[in-house]
């Protein structure tokens, strides 16, 4: 369980980024962060994770005050995720497969044929098996992000993947089957399912993959609620934002 | 110094808040980069001076460095970077350093043989080429060239992973960047400087050979035995242990400044700069205070 408890951050000339946020999310959950650029989706994230630390306010993560823990208390809490970034975020000097497999190599006491054979699992899963010895920059950007969601599925047993702006910049067609990714490997009935939360200002890849959206304005939660809410809502600036989401319908 | 700041007693109040805050935060290991944190709560402070900005940098760079020194005797013993480290700052800064080292010497000799003929001590040319290569010249020039090519490297390399938030997912999957990044760096550097000052000196030695005997028209054999004259512990001991030192101020301030670079690529700019600039400058002052210890451990009057 992941508790938001009136969490307040600012950044230098003290704009805040986001002020006194309060929610709950299971980690078997499907969320999509919803918002305009700049408007805190990936602090978000970064303060889930305990990479930054809120100004006032205190973040629980099963039911642990992660904001009181030094950097290697909060390896235990960290461990119950992992993190796809925009860019991909890959090791330069690794190769595919070492990027990969770089959380096995860290922990795990599996041999050398071992590593090599769930590193050519994960990338089979994601199609990209061929790519196992190319290095990151010999890969398009669609290629990245897939390798970047092997090495978080790769590391060890994640309860829930966050996904910042995994879709953006990537043409449609490589973005619907991210999408498609993301929402297979979610497969599975909670409590035991892996969930994620996607931080994006796409709304039309939003829908596609997530069950609960939640919309930030101002640093605050404008909207959080299901499909149908979002549909419905009466909110002008959100029916704005989800402007292309409408005009999709209308299509349909 | 931060209290001859505060005239006013809000002012006071106001200073001994933030000591406490980041006294605190250091004490509690709350953030490996805890530069990031202090600096927020620094700048939220709207203080008209940073020098409690500079304060926490310093004491942030002191934790750092302790870490990453500390990473070197604990698990997990990164030796595949450290190798690494070793080839790129060693094998790949060898053509530069023969390079400069040949020109440095060859310059050196031709200046100290122009002003010893006319005091017709011509002869004395391979003791004072040879004191001031081994002793000075020799472990400053290329620790300078070493601060440029490595320096430089390892700033923008550890400031690009920050960047492209490469730094950020070693953290999340639970792996302390320092030891992972710095402590390697710090190896490399501290055992591969003194190797290229020794290669430098020898190539520096051979560029005076060459002017005294060609250039010069002195005995290539009196050059030698007066180089040889003064291969003596103390001065050795004084120009091999100096690039020790050097090497870790170098990838520390390096790692450092790699480390708090924010910004996009204006920030990657001004880290890689300040990484060489600081570098050089502590190569510069630590080399007069070594130089100041030395002859006084060694017994050698001034």
């Amino acid at each position: 369980m992941i508790e938001f408890q009136n969490v307040s951050i600012a950044f230098n000339n003290n704009h805040a980024v986001l002020h006194d946020l309060s929610f709950k999310a299971h980690f078997y959950e499907k969320i999509a962060i919803l918002g305009i650029s700049g408007g805190g989706k990936t602090t978000l994230l970064r303060l889930m994770l305990g990479l930054v630390q809120p100004d006032s306010g205190r973040i629980f993560i099963d039911g642990q005050d992660i904001t009181e823990l030094s950097e290697s208390e909060l390896r235990e809490s960290r461990m119950k995720f992992s993190i796809v970034f925009q860019e991909g975020a890959l090791f330069d000097s690794l190769n595919v497969r070492e990027n990969v497999v770089f959380c096995f190599r860290e922990y795990s006491n599996l041999s050398q044929e071992e590593i090599e054979k769930k590193a050519r699992e994960l990338l089979h899963k994601l199609g990209i098996e061929e790519a196992i010895d190319l290095m990151p920059e010999e890969l398009s950007g669609g290629m990245q992000r897939r390798v970047a969601i092997a090495r978080a599925l790769a590391g060890c047993n994640p309860k829930m993947v966050l996904y910042d702006e995994a879709t953006s910049g990537l043409d449609p067609l490589t973005a619907d089957n991210i999408c498609s990714l993301i929402t297979d490997l979610a497969k599975g009935e909670p409590p035991e399912r892996t969930g994620f939360i996607i931080v994006t200002h796409k709304v039309t890849d939003a829908v596609k993959v997530a069950e609960r959206f939640i919309y930030l304005r101002n640093g605050e939660i404008a909207f959080d609620g299901d499909i149908g809410a979002l549909r419905n809502t009466e909110d002008p600036e959100l029916r704005a934002f989800t402007g292309e989401l409408h005009l999709s319908e209308k299509h349909l | 110094m931060l209290w001859i700041e505060c005239s006013l007693v809000s002012e006071y109040r106001l200073c001994l808040r933030v000591y406490n805050q980041f006294f605190q935060q250091i004490s509690m290991e709350r953030s490996i980069i805890l530069y990031s944190y202090i600096d927020r709560q620094m700048l939220n402070m709207a203080y008209p001076i940073n020098l409690k900005g500079n304060i926490a940098r310093l004491q942030d760079f002191y934790v750092m460095s302790v870490k990453a020194t500390m990473g070197i005797f604990r698990r997990p013993l990164y030796f595949r970077e450290a190798i690494e480290q070793m080839d790129y700052m060693g094998t790949g800064s060898f053509f530069i350093v023969f390079l400069v080292s040949l020109f440095i010497g060859m310059a050196l000799c031709l200046q100290i043989s122009a002003e010893l003929s006319n005091l017709g001590l011509k002869m004395y040319t391979g003791k004072i080429v040879g004191i001031s290569i081994i002793r000075e010249i020799g472990p400053v020039s290329i620790a300078l060239v070493f601060a440029g090519r490595v320096g430089s490297g390892m700033a923008s390399e550890l400031g690009s992973m920050m960047l492209g938030h490469q730094v950020d997912i070693l953290r999340v999957q639970g792996v302390d960047p320092v030891k992972k990044l710095v402590t390697p760096r710090i190896i490399g550097s501290v055992l591969m400087l003194p190797v290229l000052t020794v290669i430098g000196d020898a190539v520096s030695l051979f560029g005076g050979y060459y002017i005294s005997v060609y250039v010069s028209h002195q005995s290539g054999f009196f050059y030698w035995s007066q180089i040889k004259e003064i291969m003596s512990f103390d001065n050795i001991f004084s120009g091999v242990m100096k690039p020790f030192i050097f090497g870790y101020l170098i990838s520390c301030i390096s790692c450092y400044t790699g480390l708090s670079t924010r910004g996009g690529a204006r920030g990657l700019r001004t880290s890689t700069t300040t990484a060489v600039v600081y570098s050089m400058i502590m190569i510069i002052l630590s080399d007069f205070i070594l130089t100041r210890i030395l002859l006084y451990v060694l017994g050698m009057r001034v």
